[in-house]
């Protein structure tokens, strides 16, 4: 028996998910396959379908809205329960329908990279805006006192010099661009905090896309290797039918 | 070489190639290095020329601009790395700087050397073991 396996792994809750291609006889045209599923902390060795079937089916109604719907632009993979009437359905025959699939697994991938691009530039964006707020707030609570405030600031890499901030009640922040505005102290601790709210926001709505986008894969996964599995089922009984036919 | 067999010539050549990637690597990493240093060179010149008290926007962070004058535009800080930093004056800071881009140019040029003497020893055990596939396919 040859194996071969494809790890395809999520992280977070929804679990990872191993697929094995195995010749069930030596001289079996085509192998069927296995699935090894992992949800959550338990590990299930579906070898019948049934069971994977539920596992699928509780990960699809869990997943935000129903089942077909997409979410911010990214269709949704609709769980199939019968593999006959989902072919009629699109009318495609088998080959065209694992080869829509497997377009779709590709365009999820896309869009998890990109997705993950996003995420890494706000989880970057966001320590500074940080920091931004605490100088601010440093050079609020200085004013009082009167005395000029020493800084060392980057002339360039691996250089520092010296400069003497006298009080001030403005500040200048790069919005990008090249436009950079000089702001009020108070106008600028309230622009960095909504740009600060902004961001975790939308770093949280990242990373539920991002969720959902890998439950979206699995089950495409799982659906192109029940059509393949069913393909391999029928091409069987077909052929067992033409072999009692010539005996 | 030409009596090594031809599984010794091919793990030759992949050893040969992947030190051959391993030193462009550094290559570029000094490439890179020395570019950076004269970035910084050029704009410790350009800071000697600007008078003490001279007014400024003072960065202190990449987005945060504070109105300012320049202090002491003698002394410089400069980081020699793992967190330290010296104080220098201004002509010691631009020494450092020439220091530093000769010693990174001069290692450069090593490495090149090294580069290039690996590179002719893949090159020519690629072409033993072209030979060699040659002689061995026509008699199978």
């Amino acid at each position: 028996m040859r194996i071969r396996c494809q790890m395809i792994q999520n992280h977070g809750l929804a679990g990872s998910y191993k697929t094995f291609w195995v010749r069930t006889q030596p001289n079996s045209p085509r192998p069927r396959v296995f699935s090894l599923f992992a949800y959550k902390t338990k590990v299930l060795l579906c070898s019948s379908r049934s069971a994977l079937l539920t596992v699928c089916r509780s990960m699809a109604s869990s997943s935000s809205l129903s089942a077909v719907s997409e979410r911010r632009g990214i269709p949704g993979a609709s769980f199939v329960e019968d593999v006959q009437s989902y072919l009629t359905q699109l009318g495609l025959d088998v080959n065209s329908a694992l080869a829509f699939l497997q377009e779709r697994l590709q365009q999820y991938k896309l869009v998890e990279m990109k997705l993950l691009a996003q995420q890494r530039d706000l989880q970057a964006k966001i320590p500074d805006i940080e920091k931004c707020l605490d100088i601010v707030a440093t050079l609020q609570d200085k004013k009082g006192a009167g005395e000029a405030l020493i800084a060392d600031f980057e002339v360039s890499e691996g250089i520092y010099s010296r400069a003497r901030i006298e009080e001030c009640d403005y500040v200048c922040l790069w919005l990008g661009a090249n436009v950079m505005l000089e702001y009020p102290c108070e106008e600028a601790v309230a622009l960095l905090q909504n740009n600060l709210e902004n961001a975790r926001a939308s770093l949280e709505v990242l990373v539920g896309d991002l969720q959902f986008l890998r439950d979206q894969v699995t089950i495409t996964q799982v659906t192109i290797a029940r059509v393949y599995n069913w393909d391999v089922h029928q091409r069987r009984s077909r052929q067992a039918a033409a072999a009692i036919k010539e005996s | 070489m030409e009596k090594m067999s031809l599984e010794q010539l091919k793990a030759l050549k992949e050893q040969s190639d992947m030190e051959v990637n391993l030193l462009q690597d550094s290559l570029n990493n000094i490439r890179t290095a020395t570019v950076r240093l004269e970035m910084a060179s050029n704009a410790l010149h350009d800071l000697s020329l600007r008078p003490q008290g001279k007014k400024m926007l003072v960065p202190l962070t990449a987005s945060l601009y504070v109105p300012g004058t320049l202090d002491d535009a003698d002394k410089v800080l400069v980081d020699v790395g793992t967190g330290y930093f010296i104080e220098k004056t201004m002509p010691e800071g631009k020494d450092y700087c020439e220091r530093k881009i000769n010693l990174l140019k001069s290692n450069y040029d090593q490495l090149i050397e090294v580069a290039s003497k690996k590179k002719s020893i893949a090159d020519e055990a690629g072409v033993m073991l072209q030979t060699k596939l040659r002689q061995v396919a026509p008699t199978t």
